[in-house]
């Protein structure tokens, strides 16, 4: 025990630093070889260096988190902050799943959750998730045995059936919040009260699981965090709303790795103002993301990973740039309703209030919103098969937003981790008309 | 020799039928392609194999038309199948039978009976079908796929086990000058993952695996099976007549 | 009053005097255009609800109840009732998910009393506790009928397509009147078995198209035991938490009842609970096989497949998964699967 926590604390301190010099070094010996930089984009964010750092650390320090600190296996809506006062290790399986995606394992993984009888139309995340699990096969080293699956059902019920099924093959407790759907603009008094006696409930399950208790200056503090960290997103993200964006949307899809991951942390919340003051910089300097930014796009639904890099060049070329997404934005819109002084009141209000658990009218009003303050002149709705909550409703949303706003929509057919379900062909050539449409 | 017993086969693209002695011996066979006029078409092929065998002798048939054979007791492929491999082979295992419009994965068991099975979902993705799409689309006929597959320097990944979306992925490989040969072993290899999906879930443990039915005839199916499910998969002698086969045999007295 | 499926307070709406008229679709292909409002990966039953609202389908009714269900049945309340589609009254119910935990059971409570109040004005009354009584007690009497036609399958001289329309009557017919049809079955039960063939448990979404059953006849095999989420799922059966007991309070009884079916994935019930509930069915049914009939795209039936598949091969009873789309007809391949899988079933009991 004590020498699993030293080897986790060693691994933070340590690898860290490691990584850092490592990466200086391969710059020196790019900058030696003397590559040019071409293509559509700006210069890269020097943040980015600091992000891998961070997230590397991260992953690396899970490797030795099991027996040193509790493990929670949390889903991306999840209020975290209320684990952090336990010292609990977060483990993202949706990020991990992100991360099989970008490298193109999903077939191989999703195979082995196919044998043993999950459908090909079920999530990929979960697919990918379960598949690795069954496989033991993981692109991070290795994944820390969770004491605790933490599951909110505020961005899909798919999860509770995800982390069911773990927590049956891993015979570990499932700890859920479950967040009614919210029709009209605010929740119900009695479903709020529903959600605060949840928190309460995994206040005692993970005080359990942990063996400790929470103390409420920590409960507190950590709510802080996330409010600050939450709201330093929202900085970086509306600084894309100069012209030209300082960077695209695609960047923030990797420079949201912390703000789901490490939420409530105070690493989060200097990693946000690193990139802050660095997109500030960008935007005092005429810096772009892109070379030429011709055209503003808005993004909505979870990015296509596994394509990710070549969909964004295919834009870039074109003098396209995505200057927000309606994903990324949703870890933005949380810290107006964060209060560190009633933590588990405001953190019911504050999960239950989140994009996808809210109806199609909340959905417009923050796409036409994101439209409008980014001055985006089209937009990108990625159907995205394995996400039914996010995708159903797009038909319609894609009327109204070009009707309103007089922009050109683009309904895509994808899926964000599964490349065997993307036509690259027919996809790449619908997006090339797309382009054309606004000469 | 008056056969014991006579199998016709009903599927999607071609009829075939057999007549087998009380050993369970073929004696006769024939295979045409589909004719829409069922009935006459069944009729010429049982006269063709029986060798002027009367009504007395047992007809079994199988595939979609099976219940169009009217002198016949219809059971269904995958019953059939089973006990025409298991009669060819004499060994239990897991049977892979691909043929034109589905695939189906049985288990067989020490006794030539159907252990479970499943079934390719309706698209025709993994089917005879998906092959002779894109091979007629890159201009190959079907017997020198083997050979032109077993002879690429290295497959061209096709990732789309769509039929539709799979055709343009080849047109677009095609027109970015992939060669051909390495594109025909990466349709293989996309289709044999997708069946060995469906043979995971079926052949738990690590029985002997067979393959069957008219697609078995490309030898480059079995190669690209054998990877992908990382085991030796023995195809059935004549595999196109197993299904026929097996209906002779389930009515043989 | 039109209800989606699957789950909803029944007792609550006879007690106002609101007749439930289900739509469990309706099957077959989709009347007008709103069925493109929906993509193709998204269940044939929310696609084929939102196309008969929007054309019209459901105008004699006074409003619609969208039970939560699932994430597509949710997102389908929001999209017809807010973006086109269906203009007239709309309700939602929200069942919690997860187990019946304290708090589960106090929004439980809220919820219905929520719903009751927004459904008032519509009924013209107000909901008494004697008339929530009453309807709990008619309720209880439906169930128990349902549970003895169901569990004593074997003695009902029905075909199943007979036995399955008689049942699915109460999907729309007035409570009273549904159940002096049950009553009249019980009445004339033989008192050994009427019914042969051999016997299959059947488990998922809703039995359409019925040729599904026909199918299964065809071939000499019969449903012994249902599970169907229309059907068996939500048959209360006595003895069960809130099944009996009027001198509790009703609202104690109605937040009882909604948790003291059998357990259902929209609901959230555990898959090993599933798992183990079926297993106990196939037991006290006698059934061979196991039909899984699953409605393709439905997640909440699709993630508790593997759970169920590996309970059976446990004990080693064959289980088939059918995937459906509310087809009008069913398909010839799907035809000769349920055929090889009843041919496999008596083979096996042959040998």
């Amino acid at each position: 025990m004590i020498l699993r926590r030293v080897q986790y604390e060693a691994a933070r301190r340590v690898v860290g630093p490691v990584l850092a010099s490592l990466d200086a070094w391969q710059r020196r010996l790019r900058r030696r070889r003397g590559r040019p930089r071409a293509g559509p984009f700006g210069p890269p964010l020097q943040s980015t260096r600091k992000l891998k750092e961070l997230m590397a650390v991260h992953y690396y320090q899970g490797r030795f988190a099991d027996g040193a600190v509790p493990v929670a296996w949390v889903t991306s809506g999840f209020p975290v902050e209320v684990l952090r006062p336990l010292g609990f290790h977060a483990v993202y399986p949706e990020n991990h799943a992100a991360i099989c995606g970008v490298q193109r394992l999903v077939p191989a993984l999703s195979d082995a959750a196919e044998a043993e009888g999950f459908s090909r139309d079920l999530c990929s995340y979960a697919r990918t998730d379960l598949g690795s699990v069954i496989a033991g096969r993981t692109p991070v080293g290795r994944l820390p045995r969770p004491d605790l699956l933490a599951c909110c059902t505020n961005i899909c019920q798919t999860v509770l059936y995800w982390y069911r099924a773990l927590a049956e093959r891993l015979g570990v407790p499932l700890v859920l919040v479950d967040t009614p759907y919210v029709y009209g603009r605010e929740a119900k008094p009695h479903l709020l009260r529903y959600v605060r006696d949840q928190l309460e409930e995994l206040v005692r399950v993970a005080e359990r699981v942990s063996g400790r208790r929470t103390e409420p200056e920590a409960l507190a503090e950590a709510a802080r965090l996330a409010k600050v960290g939450t709201d330093l997103w929202g900085e970086c993200l509306a600084l894309g709303r100069h012209r030209p964006a300082p960077w695209t949307a695609i960047d923030g899809f990797f420079h949201m790795a912390p703000i789901v991951s490490l939420r409530g942390s105070e690493a989060c919340n200097a990693y946000y103002r690193l990139l802050r003051d660095e997109l500030a910089d960008r935007v005092r300097r005429g810096v772009g993301g892109i070379r030429d930014e011709r055209h503003r796009l808005l993004w909505d639904n979870l990015p296509i990973w596994f394509a990710v890099r070549e969909l964004s060049t295919l834009f870039a070329e074109r003098g396209f740039n995505f200057v927000c997404t309606s994903y990324t934005n949703a870890w933005a819109e949380a810290g107006s309703r964060i209060d560190p002084a009633d933590p588990l009141g405001s953190a019911a209000s504050a999960y239950t209030h989140v994009i996808l658990n809210q109806d199609l009218p909340n959905r417009l009003g923050i796409l036409r919103r994101l439209a409008r303050d980014y001055a985006a002149d089209g937009a990108v709705l990625h159907s995205d098969r394995s996400c039914k909550p996010y995708s159903i409703g797009q038909v319609d949303l894609k009327e109204r937003l070009a009707a309103e706003l007089g922009i050109r929509v683009l309904l895509l057919e994808a899926d964000h981790s599964d490349p065997r379900a993307w036509a690259a062909e027919q996809g790449e050539n619908r997006l090339t008309a797309f382009m054309e449409g606004f000469a | 020799m008056t056969p014991a017993a006579i199998g016709v086969d009903v599927g999607s693209t071609t009829c075939k039928a057999v007549a087998i002695d009380a050993d369970g011996r073929i004696l006769a066979r024939a295979v045409e392609p589909l004719d829409p006029r069922i009935e006459p078409q069944v009729e010429r092929l049982v006269a063709a194999v029986g060798g002027g065998a009367g009504p007395e002798v047992p007809l079994g048939a199988t595939g979609y038309g099976r219940k169009r054979v009217k002198a016949g007791r219809a059971v269904t492929e995958i019953t059939c199948h089973a006990r025409g491999a298991y009669a060819r082979t004499g060994r239990p295992g897991v049977l892979v039978d691909m043929g034109g419009q589905d695939t189906k994965v049985i288990r067989v068991g020490a006794a030539g009976e159907v252990l479970d099975f499943a079934m390719n979902d309706k698209c025709a993705a993994g089917t005879g079908r998906f092959l002779e799409v894109i091979l007629g689309r890159l201009r190959v006929p079907f017997d020198e796929v083997g050979a032109l597959a077993g002879g690429a320097a290295k497959a061209v990944t096709v990732s789309s086990t769509c039929t539709v979306f799979a055709e343009s992925e080849v047109i677009s490989l095609v027109a970015g000058g992939a060669p051909p040969d390495g594109i025909v072993k990466g349709l293989h290899q996309a289709l044999a993952s997708r069946v060995a999906a469906l043979a995971r879930a079926v052949a738990s443990g690590a029985p002997e695996m067979f393959l069957s039915g008219g697609v078995a005839l490309n030898a480059a199916m079995g190669a690209a099976l054998r990877d992908a499910l990382a085991r030796p998969v023995r195809v059935v002698p004549e595999p196109q007549l197993v299904g026929a086969l097996g209906a002779a045999l389930c009515v043989l007295r | 009053m039109a209800v989606l499926p699957v789950h909803y307070p029944k007792e609550l709406l006879t007690a106002l005097g609101v007749l439930a008229v289900e739509l469990w679709g309706p099957p077959g292909p989709p009347r007008g255009d709103a069925a493109g409002r929906l993509q193709p990966y998204v269940c044939a039953l929310a696609r084929n609800a939102l196309a008969f609202l929007a054309s019209g389908g459901a105008d004699a009714v006074d409003g619609v109840l969208f039970p939560h269900t699932c994430d597509s049945i949710q997102g389908l309340a929001t999209l017809a009732a807010d973006f086109g589609g269906w203009s007239r009254p709309a309700f939602t119910f929200l069942h919690p998910r997860g187990p019946p935990r304290p708090s589960a059971r106090a929004f439980l409570r809220a919820e219905l009393r929520s719903l009751a109040a927004a459904l008032e004005p519509l009924a013209g009354r107000s909901l008494t506790p004697a008339k929530l009584a009453w309807a709990l007690e008619l309720h209880a009497e439906i169930h128990a009928a349902r549970a003895a036609l169901l569990d004593q399958r074997p003695r009902v001289a029905l075909s199943d397509p007979e036995l399955y329309a008689l049942l699915r009557r109460g999907e729309w017919l007035w409570p009273e009147e549904h159940l002096a049809e049950l009553r009249a079955a019980r009445a004339v039960m033989a008192d050994r078995p009427a019914v042969q063939g051999v016997p299959i448990l059947v488990s998922g979404y809703v039995p359409e198209p019925p040729a599904i059953l026909e199918a299964l006849g065809a071939v000499g095999a019969y449903v012994a035991a249902d599970d169907y989420a229309a059907v068996g799922r939500r048959v209360v059966r006595p003895g069960a938490p809130g099944s009996a007991g009027p001198e509790e309070d009703p609202w104690d009884r109605l937040v009882a009842r909604c948790w003291a079916a059998p357990p259902c994935p929209t609901r959230s019930a555990d898959p090993g609970a599933r798992a183990a509930h079926l297993v106990a069915l196939a037991e006290r049914s006698g059934a061979r096989g196991v039909l899984l009939h699953v409605v393709k795209f439905c997640e909440p039936e699709l993630f508790d497949v593997p759970a169920i598949r590996q309970a059976f091969a446990a004990r080693g009873t064959p289980v088939l998964v059918l995937e459906g789309e509310l087809e009008a007809e069913l398909s010839a391949q799907a035809v000769t699967r349920i055929e090889a899988f009843v041919e496999l079933v008596s083979a096996r009991e042959a040998a």
